[in-house]
């Protein structure tokens, strides 16, 4: 029960893997559709799917707003909801559906490989900086990196790099850790039949909740991580 | 188990670019299908609901005056119809004080009238019986010069006399 062999295959002289692509298309419709069926019938007196997609959008808002000043927020609300959908349906795939073929994992959280958790982070990171010079200019945004001393540019320089493995891997050790533990405990409960079933499955159950849980809660703080170093480059530093 | 991590083993930042343009189509996805109508229908409820505060405001305030219109009516009206009870009872107060007066002072007279005519009356019958008086005792008078009398003449003729004085009073 250990990862399989990553199954990769040649596109355009990229290499991609195949649990990745799968992966991220199954989150990519569930996002899709979850977010079609319930912008159906859009009233004044909210129904039961458009209750639960304004909630949500009130809630991701909610976070953005924790750091963002509100009048910005407007501009970083559709990223901040989107970015947040999807990575906690990103976290809870794994949980439920890890689909195996040829000896290769296909379908898993795709949050369990640093290069999508990574590229999330740099995503953040750029709009980071785009929004920046938006609002300040190159130069003011620029000038920030020598507050507040000309010879703190390198630590800033710095900042920006760890920022961005932070936020990424963070987010990642928790779910690949999670996974993989589910794994170990599967593999347990399989070695010795019926016996160690009746032990390991409950074991199972419980790491099974609290991964939902921490998923639930990673995707909370990647939004929030990444509305505070948003808001970050929106202010010119005294 | 982290044969994909280790370096020198093919990476594919190939999901990079595929996770980036995967995002992207996303974010217009739930652009076009999703947020800007919910957003827009936030935003509608929102402007529905403080206008509904503010109208709600203003029937309101419109509702106290109409109230405090309705009570100064209702003192006005009562206070006129104590006035016009007042003045009803003083007029037939009035009324009745005149009537009684008017009253008394028509008996008053009828009762001087009545008492006059009486007096009058009286005067009358009395100067009748003094005139009759002095008629009768001019005639005894006369009769007793005219002839000597003897008792039984005499009052034979007191009889005829008194007689006549009946018949005279009876005519």
């Amino acid at each position: 029960m250990n990862d399989g062999p990553v199954s990769t295959f040649q596109f355009l002289g990229l290499t991609f893997s195949t649990a990745n692509v799968v992966s991220g298309l199954v989150v990519f419709l569930l996002v899709v559709a979850i977010v079609f069926f319930t912008s159906r019938h859009l009233a004044m007196k909210p129904t039961k799917g458009q209750n639960f997609l304004e909630w949500l959008i009130e809630f991701t808002n909610g976070i953005l707003k924790g750091s963002i000043p509100s009048n910005e927020v407007s501009g970083f609300g559709l990223y901040g909801f989107t970015l947040f959908l999807f990575l906690f349906l990103s976290n809870q795939l794994g949980l439920f559906i890890q689909l195996t073929f040829h000896n290769a994992t296909i379908v898993r959280s795709p949050t369990s490989d640093p290069i999508v958790t990574l590229t999330f982070s740099l995503m953040t990171l750029m709009l980071a900086q785009f929004a920046g010079v938006q609002k300040l200019g190159y130069k003011k945004h620029f000038t920030n990196y020598l507050k507040p001393f000309v010879f703190w540019l390198p630590i800033s320089i710095f900042e920006e790099f760890t920022n961005f493995l932070t936020l990424g891997l963070r987010i990642f050790g928790v779910i690949f850790s999670g996974e993989m533990l589910l794994k170990l405990i599967w593999g347990l409960a399989t070695s010795h039949g019926i016996a160690t079933m009746i032990v390991a499955v409950p074991i199972e159950m419980v790491w099974q909740g609290f991964s939902a849980f921490l998923g639930a809660i990673q995707a909370f703080v990647f939004v929030t991580l990444s509305s505070v170093y948003i808001s970050q480059k929106l202010e010119v530093e005294e | 188990m982290l044969s994909h991590l280790v370096v020198g083993s093919a990476l594919y930042f190939g999901d990079s670019l595929f996770y980036a343009i995967c995002f992207l189509l996303l974010l217009w996805i739930v652009k076009v299908l999703a947020w800007k109508p919910v957003t827009k229908m936030m935003q509608d409820r929102a402007d529905k609901i403080s206008s509904d505060i503010d109208s709600a405001e203003k029937s309101r305030t419109e509702a106290a005056g109409l109230v405090e219109q309705r009570q100064t009516a209702l003192n006005a009206s009562r206070g006129e119809a104590q006035t016009i009870v007042q003045n009803a009872k003083t007029n037939g107060q009035q009324q009745r004080d005149q009537i009684m007066a008017q009253a008394q002072t028509d008996a008053q007279t009828l009762k001087a009238n009545a008492q006059k005519d009486i007096a009058q009356e009286r005067e009358d019958a009395l100067a009748g019986a003094r005139n009759d008086v002095a008629d009768l005792s001019i005639e005894i008078a006369s009769k007793i010069i005219q002839r000597e009398l003897n008792a039984d003449d005499q009052k034979a003729l007191i009889d005829s006399y008194i007689e006549g004085l009946g018949k005279h009073h009876e005519s």
